[in-house]
């Protein structure tokens, strides 16, 4: 979002107004909040009192609120919600420091494409930040993080749908060739139904030999295309970034040619 | 809804005619039960059921059969086995199993998850609307299903694979603002779901799992009569495309993404001309085909070609030169999308000057006041206006505002419905819409500039809104922005007596405006406020009426934890979802976002684990001024208070609230071990 790259920009200028030695008070005023915090606990059965401003924390609330600023996913991090509380007379009078999450209320890819048909006509020019809304606001895209696993696509040649396999749950090549087996052999037979008579699933041998039908492949960090089982184990997975099933006759062809989507997609 | 009571087990033998379940659950003074009972004895019920049966399948509405089912048990019984299409408006409402158990027969589900706000990053990813347990409930209970329609929901590769595998029948598939999928769980809704008739991916965010899900579908004629993917950021197999268009004779509506180029568009019109509805894709060229072909295509001719479209979108890429091919359908056109293309007024007023017929019109704001004035001296018909931001920003030019505004209430009178960006305005302009405008159902207005008084006068917009509020008697959504004073909430208060939804952004000046709200507005169902200056006494003003509503949604408000707390307390029906910061001192107060809502089956069990979301931040090197933990908590007083259960923090930030007086030692244990608050 717009609000939040802007923010990362601001934020050292912010941080400035922060005392050097108020900067821990995290840290400092633990032992001093663990008493308060247990004179809270004690109990009032009357209506909740948490509104009444204690002397000198108006200040920190407000610059609480600015450290939430920096996350690029935080809610409604805004710089003059805190003052609400004591002035609630002054609230349209507040000049806006800087831009807001989520406002205006525009929601992210029409922000993103419209960068596209921008360059097409000089109308407006386009902003500078429009770019940066790309990536936060693509960044936002939640592939749902899965803690611990280490998951890479893997495609199969004959198979037009895909899978994904984790590698932190493998220790060996082995290991990964038998999976690799057990996501697809399903799959490949359900390909092959119309071919042969007879559910026959036979097993997905020889990946890594160059013996079987197929050969696994995979493509690096640097975006080369590699045969899998000729460096360590540990190397291989701090490398990897997606798999790839051929078939053994197309090795050749298949490392030298582009992975471009475009060309796949032509088929 | 209604509570369930267990019914009484009626052993009454099953009825000829009627296939209901064997479990007769209704009471009824003449048939006491367990042992057999005559024929002549329950004829008349039977007769009764029956009849109802057949009267009640009639009915469409939900509101009316809301009203049936409140009649008496027997007719609650017959509209829940008659009720095919069910609407839940809120999916943490109920629980699937509570759905499953009170309608037996339900074809089609329509189900909304997050609230609105969610979409402006307000709410932390990972929060939940998960489509998964109530598809893995409905795979058992519903294997007819043949319909559903998410809004706002996460929904997974493997909750689509197990749509596409437990329902035979399925025919529709709809996905708005919907996210957690990718291409694959597409490929193989396309490849497993026979009979599938409608498969609609309207803003949602699919990830691309390159996957060429077009050549999943089956090979021979599909049953597709509608097939939306424009916001599928992913290269497609145009020849698959072109492929599955060619044998699906019942296509109506087809809308590309911005991956399809005029070339490839040109190519499906001339083989799909049955099209009513269309997405135009990029709508510009392909760099490479059009250098390599000596002549363009004749685009106006397959534009030409397709006399029954009259629904027109896409334009992702447009490029300009090429939109006067579409003049020849635009005579036809009763919709039309142009929120992706930055057009001039120039450009623009050609092709709205053959727009005669239509309905509804969305455009960014590039087309400025000029091209409204336009679209209100040609538009007669005009219902529906939307206006985007090209600049979304708060400083940015606006090249729309109160002239364009003041235009389309002159022109088009008949307009219900209109949403508006712009970055000045005046009351004089909204007052005109108020009293020309009197069939408006929906006034969406939003001054982007936090706090703008009307830029003439410099007052308040108050009258403006007032004006709204007072002359449009059928309104029943508001959206107000600008300079607000309490005086404006005073009106909406007054006279707002249909509004069902209300959205409101920095404004008002006091508890005063939400209470007027509050204590006004009878139909209010979904409130959303952000950045404004309501607290506690505002909030405890409604608690008259938190049941009657779907969700209040408050954020960057003054609220505090204990009166959260209260409401929690006071509404045991009513789920209270607490955002508060993390960090342990004086601000544990503090409310950042308060979300609730009604619900039958109690808090939800899939709330966030906390940290919910930590971020470092990159120019700060200290850890624990970095670390943004959002502590999340779900509130549910029951009547009796059950044992403790520690939530467990981060880096020891656990914001909770709990019921002081019984866990008073067991805070204190649990704060020896690490949790600074612990909650049940």
């Amino acid at each position: 979002m717009e609000g939040c790259s802007r923010n990362g920009e601001i934020c050292p200028k912010l941080l400035n107004l922060i005392p050097q030695g108020r900067r821990n008070w995290l840290q400092d005023d633990k032992t001093s909040v663990y008493s308060t915090e247990e004179k809270k606990l004690e109990l009032k059965l009357g209506p909740p009192g948490g509104e009444e401003d204690e002397d000198g924390t108006s200040i920190l609330r407000r610059i609480k609120r600015e450290s939430k600023d920096k996350s690029i996913l935080c809610l409604a991090g805004n710089h003059f919600s805190p003052s609400s509380t004591t002035n609630k007379t002054t609230s349209h009078k507040r000049t806006a420091p800087g831009p807001v999450v989520g406002w205006p209320p525009v929601r992210s890819f029409r922000k993103n494409l419209v960068n596209g048909s921008a360059s097409k006509l000089g109308n407006e020019s386009t902003s500078k930040n429009q770019k940066c809304d790309d990536e936060s606001g693509r960044g936002k895209t939640m592939e749902p993080k899965r803690e611990g696993g280490m998951f890479v696509k893997i495609n199969m040649y004959g198979v037009p749908i895909g899978r994904k396999v984790d590698l932190s749950a493998h220790n060996s090549y082995e290991q990964l060739s038998f999976t690799v087996d057990k996501l697809f052999r399903g799959l490949l037979a359900a390909q092959r139904e119309s071919s042969s008579f007879g559910e026959e699933e036979k097993p997905i041998t020889g990946l890594l030999d160059g013996n079987g039908e197929y050969t696994l492949t995979y493509e690096d960090n640097e975006g080369d295309k590699m045969l899998v089982g000729d460096v360590p184990w540990h190397m291989f997975v701090s490398s990897v970034k997606r798999l790839r099933v051929i078939k053994s006759s197309e090795i050749s062809s298949a490392l030298t040619y582009g992975n471009g989507k475009q060309e796949k997609m032509r088929s | 809804m209604s509570e369930d009571e267990s019914p009484p087990l009626d052993l009454r033998p099953e009825p000829p005619c009627s296939s209901s379940s064997a479990v007769d659950s209704t009471p009824n003074k003449s048939r006491n039960c367990i042992s057999s009972s005559t024929a002549s004895q329950t004829f008349p019920d039977h007769v009764l059921e029956n009849v109802l049966e057949n009267v009640l399948q009639f009915l469409d509405s939900r509101c009316d059969r809301n009203a049936a089912s409140l009649v008496c048990k027997l007719w609650w019984k017959v509209e829940a086995l008659t009720r095919s299409e069910v609407f839940i408006g809120n999916c943490y409402a109920l629980s699937p199993a509570r759905l499953t158990q009170r309608f037996k027969r339900v074809k089609s589900l329509v189900l909304k998850g997050k609230p609105r706000f969610a979409d402006f990053n307000l709410m932390p990813p990972d929060w939940g609307a998960n489509f998964a347990p109530w598809v893995s409930t409905m795979a058992k209970a519903y294997p007819w299903l043949e319909k559903v329609d998410l809004k706002r929901i996460f929904v997974t590769d493997d909750d689509l694979a197990l749509v596409a595998e437990s329902f035979p029948g399925f025919k529709e598939l709809i996905l708005v603002c919907c996210e957690g999928f990718g291409t694959s769980g597409i490929a193989i809704v396309a490849n497993k779901c026979r009979k599938l008739k409608v498969l609609d991916l309207i803003e949602s965010e699919v990830t691309d799992d390159e996957v060429d899900w077009i050549s999943c579908f089956p090979e021979d004629v599909t049953c597709l009569e509608s097939l939306a993917f424009d916001c599928v950021e992913a290269p497609i197999n145009f020849k698959a495309l072109e492929g599955l268009v060619g044998r699906s004779p019942f296509l109506k509506k087809l809308r590309l993404n911005r991956f399809v180029s005029l070339e490839e568009l040109h190519r499906l019109l001339l083989g799909a001309p049955q099209l009513t509805s269309l997405g135009t894709g990029s709508f510009s060229h392909d760099n490479e085909a059009h250098h390599q072909s000596e002549q363009e295509p004749d685009y106006a001719a397959a534009f030409l070609a397709c006399k029954s479209v009259v629904c027109l979108s896409g334009f992702r890429e447009l490029m300009p030169e090429y939109l006067p091919a579409i003049f020849p359908v635009c005579a036809n056109l009763t919709s039309l999308n142009f929120s992706y293309a930055n057009i001039s007024p120039d450009m623009f007023k050609p092709i709205i000057h053959k727009c005669h017929k239509l309905q509804v019109f969305w455009a960014l704001d590039s087309i400025c006041d000029e091209g409204l004035q336009a679209v209100a001296a040609t538009c007669k018909e005009l219902r529906e206006l939307r206006i985007f931001p090209f600049d979304p920003r708060e400083d940015s030019e606006g090249p729309v505002s109160e002239l364009g505004l003041q235009a389309i209430s002159e022109g088009c009178r008949k307009l219900e419905s209109i949403l508006y960006f712009c970055q000045r305005m005046t009351n004089a302009a909204v007052i005109a819409m108020s009293e020309n405008c009197p069939e408006l159902t929906v006034f969406r207005l939003c001054i982007m500039g936090r706090h703008r008084p009307d830029h003439v006068t410099g007052k308040p917009m108050d009258e403006g809104f007032g004006a709204i509020v007072k002359n449009c008697k059928k309104l029943t959504r508001l959206a107000v922005s600008g300079l607000l004073t309490d005086q404006a909430f005073r009106y909406m208060g007054e006279y707002g007596k249909l509004i069902r939804t209300l959205s409101v952004a920095f404004a008002g000046d006091s508890d005063m405006a939400l209470r007027h709200v509050l204590e006004g507005c009878p139909r209010l169902q979904k409130l959303e406020i952000r950045d404004s200056p309501f607290g506690d006494v505002a909030l405890r003003s409604g608690m008259h009426r938190y049941y009657n509503m779907r969700f209040v949604w408050m954020s960057a408000c003054s609220l505090s934890k204990g009166c959260c707390k209260d409401v929690a307390r006071a509404m045991p029906n009513l789920v209270v979802e607490v955002i508060g910061s993390d960090d342990d001192d004086d601000n544990r107060d503090y409310v950042e976002t308060l979300y609730m809502y009604r619900s039958l089956d109690g808090p939800r069990k899939d709330a966030p684990k906390f940290p919910l979301l930590r971020e470092k931040a990159p120019c700060i090197s200290d850890r624990s001024c970095s670390e943004v933990e959002q502590a999340w908590v779900c509130l549910q007083y029951q009547r009796r208070y059950s044992s403790l259960e520690p939530l467990r923090g981060g880096t020891g930030g656990v914001k909770a609230i709990s019921n002081y007086g019984l866990v008073l030692e067991g805070m204190r244990r649990a704060k020896a071990r690490g949790f600074s608050d612990v909650s049940h």
